[in-house]
């Protein structure tokens, strides 16, 4: 057990840091925020280009394929402080390791280093009108034609579908057989086409979040798929075994910097504003049960925070989790909405306002994360099928 | 950063657990609970024997010399065993005297510790049950080259067993909080000290000690007079942070025992492991244990390497106070009405986590730490950053 980072570790997190001084103004904070909603904006790409520049991001891919063969607590560091001000440069599980552990040569050749310069960013398109916990059960369909296959069907909640260069998604390429046995995983550009992205607008939208929001995102799409014809080597591994690679790439996104931070950062926000901020002369911080209830989240971020660097830890050592990332996965997210909650009984009618409302506090931020925490226990695998998962692949349980 | 253990702590606890499975049945503990002494000395011996009782205590009294997430590591798995052995109360106490005491009191106590043949306890709560200064109004007088203790002692673990007991007292008159708290280092068959056991949950050995006029030597204290308290914070620290071990040790088997039960009780023609219900309360028992585990590795870790750790213990102890005890709980109801009965065995773990939630800090208390060390020094608080300026109970 060691629980401190190396000298060299600190000095890495310093240097980002100075970088983000440096770098991470207002204006590009703001179109980060924007991102989910209008796309990536110039400054962004720039800036993400500047962080690609400096090797900070896929440290742990290796080399041959743009990465540093680093560690992935090194990568850890960047994304953590990073994330912090609203950056993601943690590449998702479903995508760069993925195809690292299915792809041909050629597909890591093409996409690794494009993902980490940033010029390639996938949409997801995994869940669907009638396939949500259940994702096996999904009915886009991929027919073989020769050298191709035609895809046709609907994905749902494709987010960022009307920006992303490409789409890493599911579709069924035998309907008879069992139906994790049947379906195929599609790496393709999302301006093939025969692909249609619609926008869904959530209740974010209006007023926009402020800055900062968790789920703050005012869209996600619906997308799809009309005879949709895509190169027979779009395929990421074996035909009819893509759950198995897509499991994997799903695991992976359930951990690290970017979903701890999601879940924890609204600790710290109500710590340093109780401590800041009064209301007509008194300060929450000097109520017995606020400052319980503070104490008692910020134990519970402090395990979100272990769980995160055990999940890091398994990593580094070149092991697989078997249930430590759903536990991670059910513990963070639900940590975050009990923290939301929280905090609106600590700020009472206050944490009803909106951006832009008249006494809103901090812009409203802590009323839109009272809407939008709660998304972060349902997506990518809900907490319900992650305690599925630690009880069946962790606990051995049996099922029903 | 690395949270896993080393292959060695990986080792040490299955050696550990691979003799106490072996020497410490269930019905061995069950045994001591209507016991006079309360533990069996041969084990004890052998524990000692096997570098155990001496693992984090210096090599030239006999010990290992070894780290306090060693001696935790071990502890976990005596928790996990339900181990009828006053290891908590002699480590809390040796490991103080070790860190604060004379060279005189070291050599009189801990070569004996190390090898098996002198048990060790500490007193500190009297009527108040909270862990602060302010509960402590037993009073130390001096008089010629000693001092004359009076009061009662409330909950002193394995008192009848102990050979020695330190005691935590006020020596100056009047004085307030943290000012003139002394500690002493009590021979328990000094006259004037009487005991009696009470009758507790956990069926194990604490007692009331009445102190009449009891007098000790000046070479007795530890520490200087009335400004001990840093040592008896640092002694309840050390002493909370190994008791955790022992409850996340004990919690993972009875979650073990629930998740095993569940997968051979029938209902409804199937396993009740087999319904979600069960599974999503296994998972969470796991979950919580998992997390009182890693708090409670920071904080021994943060002690080894000589870093402040007040808050790291109060986290764990909060989160093990609450999580724990929902295991157990947990675990009980899983086993239905067979877990509430005498012969079964669960209980054992049941009635042991839940004695220890209650013992070294409330939920409450320990949370009011935190709350402190967040709220009441400046600056911004960041997650995985030092919390340090200030942080007492």
């Amino acid at each position: 057990m060691d629980f401190a980072f190396t000298p060299e570790q600190e000095q890495l997190r310093q240097e980002v840091r100075d970088f983000i001084a440096e770098n991470v103004t207002d204006s590009v904070r703001a179109e980060v925020e924007d991102a989910m909603d209008e796309g990536h904006g110039e400054e962004y790409m720039k800036l993400r280009a500047k962080i690609a520049e400096r090797g900070w991001i896929g440290i742990s891919f290796p080399k041959e394929y743009g990465g540093q063969d680093g560690s992935r607590i090194d990568q850890y560091i960047v994304e953590e402080e990073l994330a912090r001000v609203g950056v993601n440069v943690g590449l998702s599980g479903s995508g760069g390791p993925a195809i690292l552990a299915a792809g041909t040569e050629e597909q890591k050749q093409y996409f690794i280093p494009r993902l980490i310069r940033g010029e390639v960013t996938f949409a997801l398109g995994f869940t669907e009108p009638q396939a949500g916990a259940d994702l096996a059960g999904l009915q886009t369909r991929a027919v073989r034609d020769g050298d191709d296959y035609i895809i046709n069907g609907q994905k749902m909640y494709t987010s960022s579908a009307h920006y992303a260069t490409h789409i890493y998604m599911m579709a069924r390429t035998d309907p008879d057989a069992p139906k994790h046995k049947g379906i195929s995983i599609f790496l393709f550009p999302m301006d093939t086409p025969g692909v249609t992205v619609r926008p869904l607008w959530t209740i974010q939208n209006d007023p926009p979040a402020p800055m900062g929001t968790t789920y703050g995102m005012g869209r996600t799409n619906e997308t799809f798929f009309e005879d949709v014809r895509v190169p027979a080597s779009s395929m990421l591994g074996e035909e009819n075994m893509g759950w198995y690679v897509g499991a994997m790439g799903l695991n992976l996104d359930r951990v690290g910097a970017s979903r701890y931070l999601i879940s924890v950062r609204r600790d710290e926000d109500i710590v340093n504003w109780v401590k800041e901020n009064e209301f007509d002369g008194h300060s929450p911080s000097e109520d017995p049960e606020v400052r319980d209830r503070i104490a008692e989240m910020w134990i519970e971020a402090q395990v979100c925070r272990l769980m995160t660097l055990r999940s890091m830890s398994i990593v580094e050592h070149g092991g697989n989790f078997t249930y430590e990332g759903s536990a991670e996965k059910v513990w963070a997210p639900e940590h975050g909405v009990r923290t939301t909650e929280g905090i609106s009984q600590i700020l009472g009618p206050y944490a009803q306002l909106l951006n832009g409302s008249i006494g809103a506090v901090e812009d409203g931020v802590f009323a839109h994360n009272l809407m939008g925490s709660f998304q972060s226990g349902i997506n990518h695998g809900s907490v319900q099928v992650m305690r599925d998962q630690v009880a069946r692949r962790g606990l051995g349980m049996p099922r029903g | 950063m690395d949270v896993l253990l080393t292959d060695e702590e990986e080792m040490l606890k299955n050696s550990a657990r691979e003799f106490l499975e072996a020497e410490c049945s269930p019905e061995l503990a069950r045994e001591m609970e209507r016991d006079d002494l309360g533990y069996p000395p041969q084990l004890w011996k052998q524990m000692a024997t096997l570098g155990w009782v001496g693992m984090a205590l210096p090599e030239r009294y006999g010990g290992q010399g070894l780290s306090l997430t060693y001696l935790g590591l071990v502890m976990e798995e005596v928790g996990r065993h339900i181990v009828p052995v006053p290891l908590h109360s002699t480590m809390t106490a040796a490991l103080t005297i070790n860190a604060d005491g004379t060279d005189e009191q070291r050599q009189e106590t801990l070569p004996k510790v190390c090898s098996g043949d002198m048990v060790l306890t500490w007193a500190f709560s009297e009527a108040d049950p909270r862990y602060r200064a302010e509960s402590v109004k037993m009073e130390a007088r001096r008089d010629g080259d000693g001092y004359i203790l009076n009061g009662t002692k409330m909950f002193v673990d394995n008192f009848n067993a102990s050979e020695k007991c330190l005691v935590v007292c006020r020596s100056t008159h009047g004085s307030q909080g943290t000012d003139g708290i002394s500690l002493f280092l009590v021979d328990t068959s000094s006259p004037g000290i009487s005991h009696e056991l009470l009758t507790t949950l956990a069926k194990d050995k604490q007692s009331q000690v009445v102190f009449e006029n009891v007098r000790v030597p000046s070479s007795a204290m530890i520490g200087e007079e009335g400004s001990a308290w840093p040592i008896v914070e640092a002694m309840l620290d050390r002493g909370t942070a190994l008791l955790c071990t022992q409850m996340t040790g004990a919690a993972r088997k009875d979650a073990e025992m629930a998740i095993d039960y569940s997968k051979n009780r029938l209902a409804f023609g199937r396993p009740v492991a087999s319904f979600q219900s069960i599974q999503h309360i296994c998972a969470d028992m796991i979950m919580w244990v998992d997390g009182g585990q890693l708090l409670t590795y920071e904080a021994l870790w943060r002690m080894d390497q000589g870093l402040p750790a007040s808050v790291e213990v109060s986290q764990a102890k909060a989160f093990c106070n609450e999580k724990c005890e929902a295991v157990v709980r947990s675990s009980q109801i899983i086993h239905g009405g067979i877990g509430f009965m005498m012969e079964f065995n669960l209980h054992l773990w049941f009635r042991r986590v839940t004695a220890w939630t209650l013992r070294l800090g409330t939920t409450f208390e320990h949370r009011a730490r935190v709350a402190r060390a967040l709220l009441d020094q400046p600056g911004k608080m960041r997650l995985g950053r030092s919390m340090y300026q200030t942080a007492s109970r």
